[in-house]
């Protein structure tokens, strides 16, 4: 799953994050610089942006609504680890009230519709809504790779579900069809196809076997030994 | 004795979870109730002499620790603050370490609790009081000329400023590692005022971090901190049950539920040990943040179903036995149910900065926005009880007939299944700082689809015998 820590992370932001530095509104550059850093290069540091976040909290002033916006697609595609909504936890609520500030509150509305589309497994649904409104777009932007990148969890998480999997059924979880698809089914993710090119094997790995397992208690000795110490010492 | 027996090794490594530690927990609880009785006569006596001598810095001490009147007007409010600050002032930046004895080995918890309280509650004052456009002008006005008393910079600032002098970072840190702690503790951290101002800063520090909203950061905070009956917060009965609702409600909220659940049933069950001995006002305030915890684990136990300690499962029953049928049942009639339990045992949560008083309406109480953002999650997972009922009876089956039994497209059907799988894996802590853990599986069912065909496990669970037949045993010789 993903580390909280990228080794990507320079020593500078290590600094701040673990000392105090994390207070100082200045701060703030350093992880905006480093977030752009992230939308760039298809890696993502949940804790930095955090950090961010929270400066954003105490120092409202600061606030950009582009930045907010850039952390929160980022932690979309950690789904399904609870990195959106801790995010969401460190906006401020009055923020997010409708009309306080024109545009933010209806961006952050959308990507919360994302992301609960994204945990629940609603992909086909999540790529529609992608496609519904030119605002996604927008806000997607600045992420590189972003579709990439979705495309990559929903895969990893079907191998951990199925064996085998109908293409047409995959198609509309990747958004891809025909060669693209194909393409990414083989290459990028390395499963087969069957002869009939209509069924996707996926390889076994040990989320997807779903194995049969009896837990026993272990009993040793040692789990007694009060007892029968107690009883000695009774004696005694 | 006091508060902060470092050093002291134990006697037998013991789990965790073990009979024998809560044993111990509760034998050491005995002792120090014992010893607060001796306090009470001590610190007559000490009142005593106090008042012939007029000891100014030691009844600011004693002051201090003593809670503030959840009535008193803003005026009595805008002074306490004011004395933390002159206190704190005078303990971190007189000239090298002052020279001062805690009166007693639980006040430094009780200056940091009530600190931290008087902050909370001024702050929810604060925002009722912007919410509210019509009444009370004068103390809108008041409040709008001075938004930095109890602000949050300077509360942070505090903690962090007990933390760094006393060391206390450092001493754990040796502690740790079987070292002395008196080596790095220097000359504040050698002091007991200084190292258990420090220690219990950093319960301070998780408490505010989680009513910010800002879990993983609270889990973080405690990273020096071993959760143990060696640890410092465990002599204090009010700490020790403080730190571990708010680790439980912090992991509750990272979604890591079955250690929320295990912290809640730490403490619950040593509070249900205890409670036969416990006589002071201390416990009437416990029992609210009780019946909090055990709502926030029947919370936990509908995300994670699980076997319970027996304590713990009578007195869910007893207390929410029909919510957490309805929580278990899951499906929509199970939201309300949800949010009546999150709304009635979440911490008080704040924001950090002063409400715009000029918009009321702009004024969101921070508890609907992290309620909402949790409530998410819920209708995310609401379906799972549901497809978890009927895995259960079969080993194989196909995904549509399934689905019509449900009454549900087989999309909708593949969803739930998807959602439920990645559920089933959870980060577990194991011995690492509180936000490590190890992913396993933390469910009993498992499946995997091929195409339609789903594939059901079941891994068998055979009884645990071993840890009732202790128990009965040890109620035998009792």
């Amino acid at each position: 799953m993903d580390s909280e820590d990228p080794q990507e992370r320079p020593d500078d932001i290590s600094t701040i994050i673990n000392g105090l530095e994390r207070y100082n509104p200045e701060a703030v550059v350093g992880l905006e610089d480093y977030l752009r850093h992230q939308c760039e290069n298809r890696y993502t540091d949940c804790n930095a942006n955090r950090t961010l976040l929270k400066l954003y909290q105490l120092n409202p002033d600061r606030i950009k609504d582009e930045v907010i916006t850039n952390i929160l697609v980022k932690a979309l595609t950690c789904f399904p680890s609870p990195q959106f909504t801790l995010a969401l936890h460190l906006i401020p609520p009055s923020i997010l009230a409708p009309n306080s500030r024109a545009e933010l509150p209806e961006a952050i509305a959308k990507l919360r519709e994302l992301n609960n589309q994204l945990q629940g497994a609603q992909y086909a649904r999540f790529w529609a809504t992608l496609d519904s409104d030119d605002l996604y777009a927008d806000l997607t932007t600045d992420i590189e790779g972003f579709e990439d990148l979705i495309r990559l969890r929903i895969a990893t998480l079907v191998s951990h579900a199925y064996r085998e999997v109908d293409l047409s059924v995959l198609e509309q979880w990747l958004d891809l069809e025909g060669a693209a698809a194909q393409k990414f089914i083989t290459e990028t993710a390395g499963w087969k196809l069957d002869e009939g090119a209509s069924v996707v094997k996926v390889p076994r790995n040990p989320e997807n076997e779903a194995k049969k397992s009896e837990v026993r208690e272990d009993v040793n000795v040692d789990m007694f030994s009060r007892v029968v110490r107690r009883a000695w010492e009774e004696i005694a | 004795m006091s508060a902060l027996r470092n050093g002291s090794a134990p006697l037998r490594a013991v789990d965790d979870d073990s009979d024998v530690e809560e044993e111990a927990l509760v034998a050491d609880y005995k002792e120090q109730v014992q010893y607060e009785d001796g306090m009470e006569e001590l610190e007559q006596v000490n009142s005593l002499t106090m008042a012939q001598q007029t000891d100014d810095i030691q009844s600011r001490l004693v002051a201090a620790a003593q809670p503030l009147d959840f009535s008193a007007p803003l005026e009595v409010k805008f002074q306490s603050y004011d004395s933390y600050c002159n206190l704190f002032h005078f303990i971190l930046n007189s000239d090298g370490p002052v020279d001062l004895e805690p009166p007693s080995h639980y006040w430094a918890w009780d200056v940091i609790d009530e600190f931290i309280y008087q902050f909370n509650s001024f702050s929810s004052y604060r925002l009722r009081l912007a919410r509210q456009a019509r009444d009370n002008e004068e103390e809108r006005q008041i409040l709008r000329d001075n938004p930095n008393t109890w602000g949050c910079y300077s509360v942070l600032n505090v903690l962090y400023s007990l933390i760094q002098r006393s060391q206390i970072t450092e001493q754990l840190a040796a502690m740790k590692r079987n070292e002395d702690p008196a080596a790095v503790a220097g000359e504040y951290g050698s002091k007991t005022l200084y190292r258990m101002l420090g220690y219990f800063s950093i319960i301070g520090l998780l408490r505010v971090h989680c009513l910010l909203g800002d879990f993983s950061l609270a889990l973080k905070t405690l990273d020096d901190i071993e959760l143990n009956k060696k640890a410092m917060f465990a002599r204090v009965m009010a700490a020790h049950f403080t730190t571990y609702y708010y680790v439980g409600f912090s992991y509750m909220m990272m979604h890591r539920y079955a250690d929320a659940i295990r912290m809640f049933s730490h403490i619950l069950v040593y509070v249900s040990r205890t409670k036969n001995f416990q006589k002071n006002a201390q416990y009437d305030s416990i029992t609210k943040k009780n019946d909090q915890m055990y709502a926030l684990i029947a919370i936990c136990v509908a995300f994670h179903p699980t076997r319970l300690d027996d304590t713990i499962h009578t007195a869910l029953r007893e207390k929410y036995g029909d919510q957490l049928l309805k929580l278990q049942r899951g499906g929509p009639d199970s939201l309300p149910i949800f949010e009546e339990l999150f709304k009635a045992a979440c911490p008080k949560f704040i924001s950090p900065v002063p409400p715009d008083f000029d918009n009321p309406e702009a004024n969101v109480d921070p508890i609907d926005h992290h309620l909402s953002i949790f409530m998410d999650e819920v209708k995310t997972n609401m379906w799972s009880p549901t497809v978890k009922s009927y895995l259960r009876l079969y080993t194989t089956m196909d995904l549509k007939k399934l689905a019509g039994f449900l009454e549900v497209q087989p999309e909708e059907l593949r969803a739930w299944l998807l959602v439920n799988k990645q559920r089933t894996k959870q980060l577990r802590w194991t011995d690492q700082g509180l936000l490590d853990g190890e992913w396993v599986n933390v469910s009993d069912l498992d499946y995997a689809m091929q195409g339609d065909l789903i594939h059901i496990s079941e891994a068998k669970v055979g009884r645990k015998l071993v840890d009732w037949y202790l128990r009965n045993l040890s109620r035998t010789y009792n």
